[in-house]
C-alpha cells in the first residue's frame, strides 16, 4: 500500500529544479510562453510574489533582446533552479547584433535592476543572455 | 470592448480614457501604441488635450511595452499634452522608477 503524502512533505519546496528547455519560434507572443513556464517552476521553488514579478521581467526582457535583435531563427530558453537561484539563459542565431542599441541598452538598464546577476555572452554568429535571481528566503 | 487574440483587451469610458486590460509585452505594446496613436488622432481633431489610459486591468509591463507608452507620451508632449495613467499597478511604477521614466508620463492614480 502507498505510503499518505505528508504535510510534512508537501510543504518544503524544492531548491533545485531542471534544467528545463523549451525551442520557441521568434514571435513576440512567445515570451507570454517563457513567462508563463517560468512562473510554474519558481512558484514551485517557493519564490514569493515579489521574485515571481521580477522573474517575469527577467525572462521577458531576454525574449525581448532575442525576438526582436536576433535573426529570426529558433529561441532556445532554459530554466533552472539550482541552490535556491532561478536562471533564465536564452540563445538565438544572429546576424546584427548592437550592443549599443537604445532598445538593447533599455533591456539591459531593466535585467540590472531586477535580477541578482545577469550577463551577455556570445560571438557574432549567436548571442546568449542570462540573467538570475538568488532567492531571499528559501 | 475590442481584443486582440487575447494578447490585450481596451475599452474606451464615458470619459473618453482607453481602458486597457492584459499583459503590455512585445505582442501586447504594438496593440496598444496603435490605439493611442488613433486617441490622439481623435483628440487633435477635437482640438486637443491629454490622452488618459486606465491600467487597473494590467498586471505586467516590460522594456519593449514601455517604448510604445513612451513613443506616445512624446508625441502628445510635442502639442503641449500628456499622456496621463490611472490606476497604475506597483510592477508597472517599478518598470518606470528603474528606467527612469516617470517623469515622461502624468501619473493621475496608483494601486497597489
Amino acid at each position: 500500500m502507498t505510503e499518505p503524502i505528508t504535510s510534512a512533505q508537501t510543504s518544503a519546496a524544492p531548491s533545485t529544479i531542471g534544467p528545463v528547455r523549451l525551442e520557441l519560434p521568434p514571435l513576440s507572443m512567445m515570451s507570454r510562453v517563457a513567462r508563463l513556464t517560468a512562473a510554474g517552476i519558481a512558484s514551485m521553488a517557493g519564490f514569493s510574489i515579489e521574485e515571481l514579478d521580477d522573474i517575469n521581467v527577467m525572462v521577458s526582457e531576454v525574449m525581448v533582446a532575442l525576438v526582436e535583435h536576433g535573426a529570426q531563427s529558433t529561441i532556445a530558453v532554459t530554466f533552472e533552479v539550482i541552490d535556491d537561484c532561478f536562471t533564465v539563459r536564452g540563445a538565438t542565431d544572429l546576424v546584427d547584433f548592437d550592443l549599443d542599441h537604445p532598445d538593447l541598452a533599455l533591456c539591459r538598464t531593466v535585467l540590472e535592476a531586477v535580477s541578482t546577476r545577469h550577463g551577455i555572452e556570445g560571438t557574432s554568429e549567436r548571442a546568449e543572455i542570462w540573467a538570475s535571481l538568488q532567492q531571499q528566503q528559501p | 470592448m475590442d481584443s486582440n487574440k487575447n494578447f490585450l483587451t481596451m475599452a474606451t469610458a464615458p470619459d473618453g480614457a482607453l481602458m486597457v486590460a492584459g499583459d503590455i509585452d512585445m505582442a501586447g505594446g504594438p496593440i496598444l501604441e496603435q490605439a493611442l496613436l488613433e486617441r490622439e488622432s481623435e483628440l487633435l481633431a477635437q482640438g486637443g488635450g491629454d490622452i488618459v489610459v486606465d491600467l487597473t486591468g494590467v498586471d505586467f509591463m516590460d522594456s519593449s511595452g514601455l517604448r510604445s507608452m513612451l513613443a506616445t507620451a512624446r508625441s502628445a508632449a510635442a502639442r503641449q499634452a500628456n499622456l496621463e495613467l490611472r490606476s497604475v499597478g506597483p510592477q508597472i511604477i517599478r518598470l518606470l522608477e528603474i528606467t527612469g521614466t516617470v517623469d515622461q508620463f502624468t501619473i493621475a492614480s496608483r494601486r497597489d
